[in-house]
C-alpha cells in the first residue's frame, strides 16, 4: 500500500466524519468545527494525489490551491463564528434547535 | 515501517476528528480540535507537503484555536449552569429522544455509510490524468523563484493568491457588519501580569525576524505570504491580549492603509502589467523574482493585519448584558 | 561514525522515554497543578533530548544552533503559559487572594 493511497482513504473517511457531525451535532461551534474537518478531508484528498503525481518534487498546484483554500476556510469559519456569537448575545441560543 | 507511521497517523487523525465531535463539553471539543489540527499537519509532512504543514499549523489549529478559545468565553457560563440539562438533549443519540427520532437516525446512519463507501471506491479508482508537476517544471525558470509552490502562488496562480487576500478582507467586513465594529475600543484588561508583558516583549522581536525568514525562504524553499503573515498576526495578537491592542493604538488610516495595502498594490501592479500590454499578472521574467518578493511582503503584512483585526473585533464582541437591550 | 548513531539512538530513546511519562501524568495525576508539572518539566526535558539526538544526527554546527533555538523558545512559552493556567486556576480557587504587581 502506498503512502498516498492510505491518506485519501483516510480524506473520505474525513469527510464523511465532518458531513454526519453537521448533521447531527447541535452546538453551534460542534458544527463549525464539523465543516472545518469536512474541508480538511477535501484538502487531504487533494494532497495526497499531489503526492501520486509527483516527480522530481510533488505537483505544486494542489498545494497552492489547499493553501489557499486552508486560508479561505478560515476566514469563513471565523465569519461563522462571529455570526454564532452574536445570535447566542441577542437570543441566548446555543443550537438552532431548542432544548426541550 | 514506514507505511505503519502513516496508518497510526491516518487513525489518530480520524479518532481525534471523532472525538472533538463526540467530546461531552466544549472545552475539550476545542482542545481535540488543536490535536486534530496538529496530526493533520504531522499527514502532510508525511505526503511531502511541507508549505501546507506550516500553514494548517498555524492558520488552521492555531488561529482557528485561539479563535474558539475566544468564542469558549461566551459559550461556557451557561453550559456548566445547566449543563447536566443541555448536554443530555445535545444529542442525538442520547437516550431522551430516543423513540420520537428512531427512522431519521437510521436513515442518516445508512445515508452516512453509504456516502463514505461510494466516496472511498471513487477515490480508490480516480484516474491518473499525470497531473501539472511537468508544465510548472517546464516554466519554473521563468518564474523568477526556484520553489514551485511559491511560483504557482504568487507567479502561475497568483490571480488566485490575490483574490485570497480578499477574501480574508471580506470576511473581516462581513465580521464587522455581524457585530458591529469592535476594532478600535480598548479592551479592558485587568492590571497585567508583569512576566506576561516581558515574555510578549520578548517574543515580539523574534517573531517578526522569524516571520521575515519564512518570507524570504519563499523564494527558494516552504515558507512564503501565508506563513509569514500568520506568524506576524500572532505578534498582533499577543499584544493585543497584553493589553496593547494595535488598532486601537495606530491612527485609523494607517489600520486601514496597512489591510488593504496587500490587495491594492496586487492589482495595481496588475493594472501596470496589462497597461504594458502583458496579461493580468503575468510578470516579466527579469524582474519576477523582486516584483515577487515585494507582492509577497505587502501581502503578508496585509494578512497578519487583517487576522489580527478578524481576532481584536471578536475578542471585543462580548457585551455586558444591559448593552444588548441597547442594540436591539 | 557507529558510536555517534549508537550516542543518537540513546537520546532518542530517553526523550520518547519522558515524553511517555509526561503523557502518563497528564492522563493520570488528580489535579490541574500536578498534571501541568508532570506536562511541562517532563516534556520540555524530553523535547530537549530529542532536540540533542536530531543536533547531533544532523552534525552542522547552524542546524543544531536553529534546533536549540527551538527548545529554546517552547521552553520559554511553555513555561510562561504554565505559569498563567496555574496562576488563573489559583485564583479562580482562592479569588480574594491578591492583586497582581503591576
Amino acid at each position: 500500500m502506498e503512502t498516498y493511497q492510505i491518506y485519501s482513504l483516510t480524506s473520505a473517511v474525513l469527510f464523511v466524519i465532518g458531513l454526519g457531525g453537521v448533521f447531527i451535532s447541535r452546538h453551534f461551534i460542534k458544527k463549525i468545527i464539523a465543516t472545518i474537518i469536512m474541508g480538511g478531508g477535501v484538502f487531504l484528498s487533494f494532497v495526497s494525489f499531489a503526492e501520486r503525481d509527483a516527480l522530481t518534487f510533488a505537483d505544486p498546484v494542489p498545494h497552492a490551491l489547499v493553501i489557499t483554500g486552508i486560508v479561505v476556510a478560515v476566514a469563513s469559519a471565523a465569519f461563522a463564528l462571529a455570526l454564532a456569537r452574536r445570535i447566542y448575545q441577542l437570543t441566548g441560543e446555543e443550537s438552532f434547535t431548542k432544548d426541550k | 515501517m514506514s507505511v505503519l507511521i502513516d496508518i497510526i497517523l491516518a487513525i489518530l487523525a480520524i479518532y481525534l476528528a471523532f472525538q472533538s465531535l463526540l467530546a461531552k463539553r466544549l472545552t475539550q471539543t476545542v482542545f481535540i480540535f488543536f490535536a486534530f489540527g496538529l496530526a493533520l499537519a504531522l499527514a502532510w509532512v508525511r505526503l511531502g507537503a511541507i508549505d501546507v504543514a506550516i500553514t494548517e499549523a498555524a492558520i488552521a489549529a492555531g488561529f482557528m484555536g485561539v479563535l474558539f478559545l475566544d468564542a469558549l468565553r461566551d459559550f461556557s457560563p451557561r453550559t456548566s449552569n445547566n449543563q447536566e440539562k443541555t448536554e443530555a438533549a445535545k444529542d442525538i443519540f442520547s437516550k431522551k429522544n430516543t423513540k420520537s427520532l428512531l427512522l431519521p437516525r437510521v436513515a442518516l446512519v445508512l445515508g452516512l455509510v453509504l456516502f463514505l463507501l461510494i466516496s472511498l471506491e471513487a477515490i480508490w479508482n480516480i484516474p491518473d490524468g499525470g497531473g501539472l508537476t511537468v508544465s510548472v517544471e517546464t516554466m519554473l525558470p521563468e518564474s523568477g523563484v526556484e520553489h514551485p509552490v511559491t511560483a504557482v502562488l504568487l507567479n502561475f496562480r497568483a490571480y488566485d493568491t490575490w483574490l485570497e487576500i480578499g477574501v480574508i478582507l471580506l470576511g473581516l467586513l462581513a465580521i464587522f457588519a455581524t457585530g458591529g465594529i469592535k476594532l478600535y475600543l480598548k479592551p479592558d484588561v485587568p492590571a497585567q501580569d508583569i512576566l506576561l508583558r516581558q515574555v510578549i516583549l520578548f517574543f515580539t522581536p523574534i517573531l517578526f525576524l522569524f516571520g521575515a525568514f519564512l518570507l524570504y525562504i519563499g523564494k527558494s524553499g516552504p515558507g512564503g505570504a501565508f506563513q509569514a503573515g500568520v506568524l506576524w498576526a500572532a505578534i498582533g495578537i499577543l499584544l493585543h491580549l497584553g493589553g496593547k491592542p494595535v488598532f486601537s493604538m495606530i491612527p485609523r488610516w494607517l489600520g486601514q492603509l496597512l489591510l488593504t495595502l496587500g490587495l491594492g498594490f496586487f492589482l495595481l501592479l496588475g493594472f501596470i502589467l496589462m497597461a504594458g500590454g502583458a496579461t493580468l499578472f503575468e510578470y516579466p521574467p527579469a524582474y519576477a523574482g523582486v516584483l515577487i518578493l515585494i507582492v509577497e511582503t505587502l501581502a503578508a503584512i496585509s494578512i497578519a493585519a487583517a487576522l489580527t483585526a478578524i481576532f481584536a473585533n471578536l475578542n471585543q464582541m462580548q457585551e455586558k448584558p444591559n448593552d444588548i437591550e441597547s442594540t436591539t | 561514525m557507529m558510536i555517534k548513531e549508537v550516542i543518537t539512538v540513546i537520546l532518542l530513546v530517553v526523550g520518547c522515554f519522558f515524553f511517555l511519562a509526561g503523557t502518563l501524568g497528564v492522563l493520570r495525576f488528580p489535579d490541574l497543578f500536578s498534571r501541568l508539572h508532570a506536562l511541562t518539566k517532563a516534556d520540555n526535558l524530553g523535547l530537549g533530548f530529542i532536540a540533542a539526538a536530531m543536533a547531533l544526527h544532523i552534525g552542522s554546527p547552524w542546524a543544531a544552533l536553529k534546533i536549540f533555538s527551538i527548545w529554546f523558545f517552547t521552553l520559554l512559552a511553555s513555561s510562561t503559559s504554565c505559569y498563567l493556567i496555574a496562576r488563573f486556576q489559583k485564583e479562580k480557587d482562592q479569588p480574594t487572594d491578591r492583586k497582581e504587581v503591576e
